[in-house]
């Protein structure tokens, strides 16, 4: 835009010699001279799509006539809040603290929702936006195993560098851009809506990073990595000593005071530019100016910051050999300027005004957004739960955090509820999910973070982040009141207790299945275990693999009988497993991947898939390979909340603003419903069933 | 001499004399070099000055909206509700975009203009050369009464008069034509009554600073033509000037030099956004 503005400048000025002398400098008259062309372009834009509106809706009124012939609703919208539980949200609408939830029930219903095996959120939204099961779009787990080496890695996205680069000595000049893939299979219901020249607005929906094209826009929710392209790593800077220990997700920096300066640096992503690895630096330096106040100098900028209240985003440059530059946003929260100081940087986001990764569709929806709202924040797990888990941040600072990902989420979501004529609008909110994991230890009494060190709050956080869920709600109402708008509120499972953490390797290794090699025992991403003798293994939040021969690096079972045999025997034995210390059942039930999923992708599921009884999880070393001492452990995290158990204990929600007739609706029913509502056809491959909504049968809207 | 002229002549002999020692190389090199030089490197103070006189938050908000809303027409293309909407939003904040300018260019005209004076000086015309064709002088008469006093002129040593006086009674001039002689800054002397009144005389064939006029008591006048005293008031004369030739080159030519100026200020002051940090334009 600025050179088209230098252009025509140049072009007025050469046309016009007289009109110089009315030149008052280059910084006004750009700005002069961009008002003038800003007019002139949206009067000649005005002029063009007047003229040509008429002719592409006549054309696509004759293309696509017989969905639109057969539509039922002119929009759909589909409010998501991940996690929100079925249980509470009765419990929370009985106590008339969810008038907005009441009045959408009144309208029309409340049901619970059944979510997949598992119920967790890669797994449920895939199947959500696929219409299908787990067997045929490939996510069974937040993690799977890398088959070569056994360790851990995401199941939804693969990134890696660019495909080819040029070599220069020490540097390395990456030719085209990273390679990143989104391993979720299937075709999303919003595509089909597209070829039926139906619009959608998707915002925020999990396992959608890098984001498909279709006839609409997507912003990519759960699985966007931060600009190391990590899940999330915080930073904390202190010149106190408890800087030292294991910082799970996070970063701990001891830094020098020196009078009242503190210089430190952020850390980035490697330098691309470089053969070697090298971690990017962005320095920066803090002036404090009293016991609750400071001055942040960062990329030339300053910005003040107070104790307890987090900055706005900051934009964070990384220069990277050759003069390239590597953009992410960040926050500061100053928790404590004297006597020790501490400062918590949230990780550092991709930079939605100028993505360095594609995390939209198009690729100028992230930056539309940014330009229309503000900065906000763009990883998958926006809300810092580690920082929280590791008491970095307090509880209220950390429900802060949330509410205020909430808020940027409510702003671009009422933005597509205003820009949607006929269309789908799903927008997912994170909030209550993030919220209810790191908060249920104030509703169970007997968790054991209950009575830990951890402050209660005087507001309880779960019915804090409902009565939001409710306030948006209330607002999507407002704006849904066309008779021809079917509104949808959904979430992908629920919520349970999560006090004691089970590590099923460890159970493996009792009982037989799976040997450690000599120190093998806490050795991280599976690395300690003798493979020659292990059978069975555990990774990610929920699944068992069998160690077949074919499938994995160094398999030792036979994919025949063998494996046939090796699943029911596993299967059996776990479901007769009884916690030791507490005497109660470990797991409600055991699933055979081979019998519950169909599809071409089953073959990649975990053999078994773990239905825990309430207040039981893997535990968190068993999600990253790790094989410990004990089978059960107290889960004394602030994380203590979790859905990662038998998919009947944690039902989610779906609330409609027309009445479901069916009695158990799936949350991979709500695609083929809302393509069905369309008049769309719906694809024989899904899985899921249109629901029997009322209205179904209403005539057709025009 | 008003209390506004006198300030402005003040202004005025000081910008003289700083921009007689600044602007004084530019008789050494090559125009459009010099104009080349001086366009650059003002391009940035005036380009920073912009950016601490206008209301930079207020225009980052406002080129971020147009921004936003020129995207939504691309976004929502099949929405016509939202296209229109956009659109009125664009010109909305075209309308903004031009008032935030305004106080910015309020400010900025008065730096601006003394320096587009002072170069002026040295581009909006060529000096009289030995064997030009005669080049006219004008004398305005500042009186009301229809009995004009005795004029004369003394145009040595730098010229002599070819013709006049020719007296234009409706126009209450005086003209002569006047034929370069010598090289150098010259005075022409002007006898009025009982009065002798100076206008500077600029022959050569390189960059001279020429005084086109000297002004009586306009201010835009005495803006524009900053190199000579004001005439008082209450004296004889309104103005005096010579029709310099015109200097032929699309670079640092009659008029042509100020399109040269805008063009490479704005080009420095784009090439050094980045370091500036200014925000001017969606």
């Amino acid at each position: 835009m600025k050179y088209l503005l230098v252009a025509l400048a140049v072009l007025l000025s050469a046309l016009l010699p007289g009109s110089a002398s009315a030149y008052i400098g280059p910084g006004a008259g750009f700005a002069v001279g961009g008002s003038f062309l800003v007019l002139f372009t949206a009067l000649v834009s005005a002029l063009i799509i007047l003229v040509t509106w008429p002719i592409r809706t006549i054309v696509r009124s004759i293309r696509f006539r017989k969905v639109y012939a057969r539509s039922r609703i002119r929009k759909a919208i589909v409010l998501g809040f991940d996690g929100m539980d079925y249980t509470l949200t009765t419990q929370l609408l009985d106590e008339g603290k969810l008038p907005n939830f009441a009045k959408l029930q009144e309208q029309g219903c409340f049901k619970p929702l059944l979510s997949t095996i598992p119920p967790i959120s890669p797994v449920a939204w895939s199947s959500f936006q696929t219409g299908v099961n787990p067997g045929k779009h490939n996510i069974f787990d937040f993690l799977t195993r890398d088959r070569k080496t056994y360790a851990p890695k995401l199941s939804s996205t693969d990134i890696k560098g660019p495909l080819r680069t040029l070599s220069l000595g020490r540097y390395q000049i990456p030719l085209g851009r990273g390679d990143i893939r989104l391993l979720r299979k299937g075709v999303p219901f919003w595509k089909t809506l597209g070829e039926h020249g139906i619009f959608s607005n998707i915002i925020r929906v999990p396992i959608t990073f890098p984001p498909e094209q279709f006839y609409g826009l997507q912003l990519a929710g759960m699985c966007v990595p931060d600009l190391r392209g990590s899940q999330g790593i915080f930073s904390f800077y202190t010149t106190g000593t408890d800087g030292n220990g294991d910082n799970t997700g996070g970063e701990v920096y001891q830094v020098n005071r020196t009078g009242n300066h503190i210089k430190a640096e952020l850390s980035g992503p490697h330098d691309p530019m470089l053969k070697a690895r090298v971690g990017l630096k962005c320095p920066f330096e803090i002036t404090i100016q009293d016991a609750t106040s400071a001055v942040l100098h960062l990329n030339g900028a300053t910005c003040a910051l107070t104790t307890g209240q987090y900055s706005d985003w900051i934009p964070v440059t990384f220069k990277a050999s050759l003069g390239m530059k590597v953009r992410g946003i960040c926050r500061f929260l100053l928790i404590a300027a004297e006597p020790d100081f501490k400062l918590y940087v949230t990780p550092i986001n991709i930079d939605p005004d100028k993505p360095v990764m594609p995390i939209s569709h198009p690729q100028v929806y992230a930056t539309y957004l940014a330009k229309r709202q503000g900065r906000y924040a763009t990883l998958g797990l926006a809300e810092d739960s580690w920082a929280l888990n590791e008491q970095r941040i307090s509880d209220d600072q950390f429900m802060e955090q949330c509410l205020q990902t909430d808020r940027e989420r409510v702003s671009m979501f009422f933005d597509a509820l205003d820009n949607i004529g006929r269309g789908l609008c799903v927008c997912v909110f994170d909030g209550t999910d993030r919220v209810q994991h790191s908060f249920w230890r104030q509703l169970d009494p007997e968790h054991p973070a209950h009575r830990g060190s951890y402050q209660q709050a005087a507001e309880p956080a779960i019915e804090k982040i409902y009565r939001n869920a409710d306030k948006i709600l209330g607002e999507t109402m407002k704006k849904c009141r066309d008779r021809n708008t079917l509104l949808m509120v959904i979430s992908d499972h629920g919520f349970n207790s999560f006090r004691y953490g089970i590590d099923l390797n460890r159970w493996l290794e009792e009982n037989g299945y799976l040997s450690l090699t000599e120190n093998g025992r806490g050795k991280k991403n599976l690395a300690g275990v003798d493979w020659s003798k292990t059978r069975a293994f555990a990774i990610g939040l929920s699944g068992i693999y069998l160690n077949l021969k074919g499938r994995e690096a160094q398999g030792m079972v036979d994919s025949g009988a063998e494996a046939v045999q090796l699943r029911e025997e596993l299967a059996e034995k776990l479901q007769g497993f009884i916690d030791p210390l507490h005497g109660k059942p470990v797991i409600k039930r055991v699933y055979n991947a081979m019998k519950i999923y169909q599809g071409p992708y089953k073959q990649d599921a975990p053999d078994l898939l773990i239905g825990y009884n309430a207040g039981y999880r893997a535990a968190w070393e068993t999600a990253i390979g790790e094989v410990t001492g004990q089978v059960v452990h107290d889960n004394v995290k602030a994380w203590s909340g979790d859905h990662c158990i038998d998919q009947s204990l944690v039902p989610g929600i779906l609330f409609s603003n027309r009445m479901i007739h069916d009695e158990h609706p799936r949350l991979m029913d709500i695609g083929p419903t809302i393509l069905e509502m369309f008049g769309v056809p719906v694809p024989s491959h899904m899985d899921g069933k249109s629901l029997q909504v009322d209205g179904s049968g209403q005539k057709a809207i025009s | 001499m008003s209390g506004l002229i006198y300030f402005l002549f003040i202004v005025n002999s000081a910008a003289n004399t700083v921009c007689g020692l600044v602007f004084a190389p530019i008789a050494m090199f090559p125009g459009w070099l010099s104009i080349t030089i001086i366009s650059a490197v003002l391009g940035i103070p005036l380009f920073i000055i912009f950016k601490y006189t206008s209301n930079q938050r207020a225009l980052t908000r406002t080129i971020d909206d147009i921004k936003a809303s020129l995207l939504a027409v691309r976004l929502y293309r099949d929405n016509i509700a939202v296209t229109m909407k956009s659109e009125a939003r664009l010109m909305l904040c075209s309308v903004k975009l031009f008032v935030f300018s305004l106080i910015p260019v309020l400010i900025m005209s008065i730096p601006l203009s003394l320096i587009l004076a002072q170069m002026g000086l040295w581009y909006q015309a060529r000096p009289l050369q030995l064997g030009d064709a005669p080049a006219v002088v004008k004398l305005q008469l500042n009186t009301a009464s229809p009995k004009w006093p005795d004029v004369t002129l003394d145009a040595r040593p730098g010229a002599r008069i070819v013709a006049g006086p020719i007296r234009i009674v409706s126009r209450k001039e005086i003209c002569w034509t006047i034929q370069p002689v010598q090289e150098g800054n010259h005075l022409l002397t002007f006898h009025v009554g009982d009065q002798q009144i100076v206008k500077q005389l600029a022959i050569g064939t390189g960059f001279m600073r020429v005084s086109a006029k000297r002004p009586g008591t306009d201010a835009a006048d005495v803006i524009m033509h900053p190199l000579e005293q004001p005439l008082s008031a209450a004296g004889p004369v309104a103005s005096i000037s010579i029709a310099y030739p015109a200097r032929h080159s699309f670079i640092c030519g009659t008029d042509w030099w100020l399109v040269w100026f805008c063009i490479i200020s704005m080009i420095s002051a784009l090439l050094t956004s980045p370091f500036i940090k200014n925000r001017f334009s969606a």
